[in-house]
């Protein structure tokens, strides 16, 4: 069994002793562990300090407000899933925890620690000896990028199945720290770097989803080759708007992408000039970027056959 | 029952006539029977599977164990400069350190071709090979201190593809081999007049097919756990197929009488053919015991089974077949070019499996193929379920196919039409003792509803078939000898108890059940009054092995043949006592019964004892001497050969290019039921495999570097991507095998590749050649288009370049 690096573990019950410890350098956040613990046996980063999330109970629960939705960070996909309020108002963000690797995987996995999913990549989530025989990469222990050989960046990609349907439903996040609480909008919380991926300050991890009242019906596609199991090929969530629509689309990219057009038909050709699939994936480059146009397309009819017209 | 008629049969050649000397036929073939073939019979291991009961490898803990890690190369080619262990051997808990001068032995599975050592010396031929094993006293130390070994090589250049490996100016892998070449096996065979053949045929059609590199992916990891024992003995638990093989190789290599050496194969999670060779974890496990005076377990990584490998070689095919109108078969011309990595392996055996199973299950009278199994700087390959005669049957099956379509044909009928008979010989020899391939093909045309609905589905969705034929055993093992291939030994206890003593590796496809339910029968009583102990040298009597489909025909016959002896003492005393005639005796039911009277089990088996004394006997199973076709090279003929047909139903998006397999009919031949639910559970499993390998399993690289080597971003089907399967059971009643019954392990797998891509065929009307049939590669045919990477067919031998 591949051993994880040594670290110790804190598990405080109080959000304020919660907020200090990760504001201690070198520290990482495990919830339900599903991205991390595999990240750490592949030596992708070796902690000093885990910091769990599992004793603080305000961070758990679906709480309906005259508002829309609070889900608290540490809320189980399953539950999530499972939850009759969420079917009935937000259905995509359901179908979209029920994408998520497997569904023991969705009963450790949490909604907050699919947020913060780290970016993947081919090159990547390797184990330590492989990455060693190509030297490393840009984001792990090595000066070049095997993904474009010129670019400069890390182009890992963001591959949390739940962002595209949360986006679209206009989720705001409460972050918390020791210094005090804000709200962002969800997209604010993705930097367009593998690296850098998130524009969380250090010490600061997001409390819960706040969701507005369903605005709209968002249909959510998940490509990849197997039933289960994988990491999105593509994400693909859909709303219309009008006599228009939007995209946002994922696995592309560090950032998700998001699309618009003001004559709905438009929006596949519009995504697909816009989705520009790098070799950070086993699968073909080009068919990836023709199924962008395929799985909007499919997206958006779904719209039509499902929603309110 | 299938009767031994005057050879030769239909597709026999003269020149055959008199060579085949025949097994010992069978007395139990086609016998009544209560245990055998009698389903709902819970198998024997089954509860200890399920509660997690059974005791695997790396489940073993023992006082003192030391636990070793392997740093692998991360060169595909280099010379190995130095090795500094300095800084490993300094971190407190380290013990040992092993590089590979420590044991430069060399070995290799096939006796002809020893190219591998425990861990490299001097030179690293493949990205992950072992260099250097440190024992420590936990896992994690001996994690780290892998990690802090410094390694200081000179890249050599690196032998990629088949094209480097036959350019005769580019150095070999192994310069120090009796003949150093990259070419490890070139076979060429020609039976018939294949040219005559191809002038008498109405159509001729040629193709080239890429099969690609696949691995076996067993849930339990290789793992070893080594044992010093008094007197310079060691005992050696291990997860492996070859029980036999693997103990002969580790006492060789250590330099230890046999008799010294203890292998004990525990609970198996499974090999496919992935542990049928010696690896570095039973070698260095087994020489740090030694070293370090107390036990060393060494357990592989998941990454580490994928450089470990030995799995589907990855092969460019050629075929040119000729066809009458009527569809017989008038010529097949073959060709195939195996890259098989870095070492031998069975890859000897793998170049003439590549060839000669394509004589049947067709009669053929005009045949030629020339096959090579080459050396490239890849992790080794090696047997994977079907080993080598996959390959080219998903060639041969997706050309008929073509073949038919051209002629306008009913691709079922074209097969049906020329199916080899038993008793027959083919034209190369091999011997059909018995075949019901024509009730399998009738099966799934009926089940799957081919005829009605091949042509006729809507666009998208399709039908296609295929038919195979697979051995049961080799006729000769690995090193030439005349001792038996399988050996049991049965003790009866007083209390009614059946101990079977057998050297088989059960690895989870049901052998030890086989082995109860065969004795059981024999002897009248339910299988689970027998204990199988198997898999362990200090208490077993040999068997060759997990491999080539040969433990049922091989060992269920030693089984019988044990049991038999003790069932004539037994009768002997209960006769007496029932004052009957032996032969009158029925075993049935936990009873002796005479016509009159009847002694329950327990008391025949002590009025047995208090005759005769302890109740023990040995039985063992030879096959038959191969003709004089395979004096030189006798690999190929078997004692029988089991015959599948195969029908797929998938539906091809054509959008996106996405191929999903709905629904696998299979039909395979085994003789005679044993177990109906482990059967069944067999052909499941080779469809399953099947089904991954036709539309996700390819091990891809970059350069030398194997691009996936986890089950995450390797692909096998998970429950839903699996098809709805009907595994449909089909006797032939075999006359040398156990009560008539033949292999059921590996040939299902071979019809359901081509099957698959006949559907495809079918519903969209392309022709994939080049399996995986991944989304990107059906689109772009869909779209007309060139397929990507198909490279110009290679040279049939090595030819120096022009300069």
């Amino acid at each position: 069994m591949l051993p994880l690096p040594e670290f110790k573990l804190e598990r405080p019950d109080q959000i304020g002793q919660l907020t200090e410890l990760i504001g201690q350098p070198d520290s990482r956040i495990v919830a339900g562990g599903t991205d991390l613990i595999p990240n750490l046996k592949h030596r992708l980063e070796s902690p000093r300090l885990l910091v769990s999330l599992g004793r603080i109970k305000e961070l758990q629960g679906i709480n309906s407000t005259d508002d829309g939705l609070t889900i608290g960070a540490s809320t189980i996909l399953s539950d999530i899933a499972q939850s009759g309020t969420v079917a009935r108002g937000y259905p995509a963000l359901a179908d979209a925890c029920r994408t998520v690797g497997t569904s023991t995987i969705q009963e450790m996995a949490t909604i907050g620690g699919n947020l913060m999913l780290d970016t993947r990549c081919l090159y990547l989530n390797q184990p330590d000896g492989w990455r060693t025989a190509i030297g490393g990469c840009l984001k792990c222990a090595g000066n070049t990028c095997h993904v474009a050989q010129s670019g400069s960046g890390c182009y890992a990609a963001h591959s949390a199945d739940t962002v595209p349907v949360l986006w679209l439903m206009g989720a705001r996040l409460r972050l918390v720290s020791a210094q005090g609480e804000r709200l962002i909008r969800l997209p604010d919380l993705y930097a367009n770097d593998g690296i850098q991926r998130t524009t969380l300050a250090r010490g600061e991890m997001i409390h819960s989803i706040i969701l507005p009242k369903p605005r709209g019906f968002v249909s959510h596609r998940k490509l990849r080759l197997r039933g289960s199991i994988d990491y999105p090929l593509l994400l693909t969530a859909v709303r219309r708007e009008g006599g228009g629509a939007t995209a946002v689309l994922s696995a592309l990219s560090p950032r998700p992408i998001e699309v618009h057009a003001e004559k709905a038909s438009d929006l596949p050709q519009l995504a697909w000039a816009a989705a520009k699939p790098l070799n950070t994936h086993s699968v073909s480059t080009t068919w990836r970027k023709h199924m962008v146009r395929v799985e909007v397309q499919r997206a958006l009819e779904a719209t039509i056959h499902f929603g309110p017209r | 029952m299938s009767e031994r008629g005057p050879l030769p049969g239909p597709g026999t050649t003269p020149t055959h006539r008199d060579e085949w000397r025949m097994g010992p036929e069978q007395s139990h073939v086609g016998a009544d029977a209560d245990v055998v073939g009698t389903g709902g019979l819970g198998k024997i291991d089954g509860v200890s599977k399920i509660t997690g009961a059974a005791i695997f490898t790396d489940d073993i803990q023992l006082p003192r164990m030391a636990h070793a890690k392997l740093l692998r190369s991360p060169h595909p080619h280099a010379r190995i400069l130095s090795i500094d262990t300095a800084a490993a051997l300094a971190l407190p808990g380290v013990l040992a350190v092993m590089t590979g001068r420590d044991l430069p032995t060399k070995h290799g599975a096939i006796p002809v071709a020893q190219d591998e050592t425990a861990l490299a010396v001097d030179r690293v031929r493949y990205i992950g090979e072992p260099v250097v094993a440190v024992a420590a006293r936990t896992e994690a130390i001996a994690h780290a201190a892998v990690r802090i070994i410094r390694v200081v090589y000179e890249p050599l250049e690196a032998i990629m593809t088949i094209e480097d490996a036959l350019d005769p100016d580019l150095p070999p892998i192994h310069p120090d081999a009796r003949r150093p070449s990259n070419v490890l096996r070139r076979v060429h065979q020609h039976h018939g007049d294949v040219d005559a053949g191809f002038e008498a045929a109405d159509l001729v059609i040629e193709g080239t097919y890429n099969y690609p590199g696949s691995t076996h992916v067993p849930l339990e990891t290789h793992a070893a756990v080594a044992q010093p024992l008094p007197e310079g003995r060691l005992k050696l638990w291990t997860s492996t197929q070859n029980p036999h093989y693997v103990h002969k190789t580790v006492a060789r290599v250590l330099g230890m009488p046999e008799a010294d050496v203890r292998l004990i194969k525990p609970d198996v999670g499974a090999g496919y053919g992935g542990k049928c060779d010696t690896f570095a974890s039973d070698l260095c496990a087994s020489w740090l015991a030694r070293k370090l005076d107390r036990p060393v377990k060494l357990a592989l990584e998941r990454e580490e089974v994928f450089y470990t490998h030995r799995g589907r070689h990855p092969t460019r095919m050629w075929i040119k077949m000729g066809m009458k109108s009527d569809g017989t078969i008038t010529a097949v011309d073959f060709k195939a070019w195996a890259n098989g990595g870095a070492m031998a392996s069975y890859g000897v055996v793998t170049a003439y499996y590549l060839g000669v199973f394509l004589a049947l299950p067709y009669t053929i009278e005009h045949f030629r193929f020339t096959t090579m199994r080459l050396y490239t700087n890849h992790p080794p390959c090696g047997p994977k379920r079907g080993h080598g005669a996959l390959q080219p049957r998903f060639a041969v099956e997706a050309h008929i196919d073509k073949m038919a379509h051209a002629l306008g044909l009913d691709p079922a009928q074209v097969r049906a039409g020329q199916l080899a008979q038993a008793p027959s010989t083919s034209v190369n020899g091999l011997h059909v003792t018995s075949t019901a391939l024509d009730r399998c093909l009738e099966e799934v045309v009926l089940a799957s509803g081919y005829s009605a609905r091949r042509g006729r589905l809507p666009h998208g969705r399709g039908v296609g078939l295929a038919t195979s034929v697979y051995m049961c055993g080799a006729l000769h093992g690995i090193y030439p000898d005349d001792l038996p291939h399988s050996g049991v030994q049965i003790q009866i206890d007083r209390s009614g108890r059946v101990t079977i003593f057998s050297g088989t590796a059960d690895v989870g496809q049901g052998s030890n059940h086989m082995l109860a339910t065969l004795v059981s029968e024999r002897l009248g009583i339910t299988p689970h009054l027998c204990r199988v102990v198997e898999g362990d040298t200090d208490l077993c009597p040999v068997d060759l092995g997990s491999y080539s489909s040969r433990v049922t025909f091989m060992a269920g016959n030693a089984a019988i043949d044990a049991a038999d002896k003790l069932r004539a003492r037994i009768a002997t005393t209960a006769a007496i006592a029932l004052d009957t005639d032996p032969d009158a005796l029925r075993f049935r039911d936990g009873s002796i019964s005479g016509s009159m009277r009847s002694l329950p089990w327990i008391e025949a088996v002590r009025l047995a004892e208090a005759a005769t004394g302890t109740l023990g006997a040995s039985g063992s199973y030879r096959p038959p001497k191969a003709g004089k076709a395979f004096r030189r090279n006798p690999i190929g003929p078997s004692p029988a050969y089991s015959f599948t047909a195969a029908a797929a139903e998938v539906q091809v998006d054509t959008e996106s290019g996405i191929v999903v397999v709905d629904r696998v009919w299979c039909a395979h031949d085994l003789g005679r039921v044993i177990h109906p639910e482990i059967a069944e559970g067999q052909i499941e499993g080779c469809v399953y495999m099947g089904v991954g390998e036709a539309l996700l399993e390819e091990q891809q690289y970059d350069g030398g570097q194997m691009r996936t080597p986890s089950i995450l971003e390797y692909r096998i089907p998970t429950v839903y991507d699996t098809p709805i399967i009907d595994a449909i059971l089909v006797e032939s009643h075999d006359p040398g095998g156990p009560y008539g019954a033949k292999e059921v392990g590996e040939g299902p797998q071979l019809p359901i590749v081509p099957a698959i891509a006949n559907a495809i065929f079918d519903a969209v009307g392309v022709r994939m050649d080049h399996p995986p049939f991944s989304p990107d590669k059906v689109l772009r045919a869909l779209q007309g288009r060139a397929p990507l990477g198909v490279l110009p067919l290679p040279p049939d031998a090595p030819t120096r370049r022009e300069s």
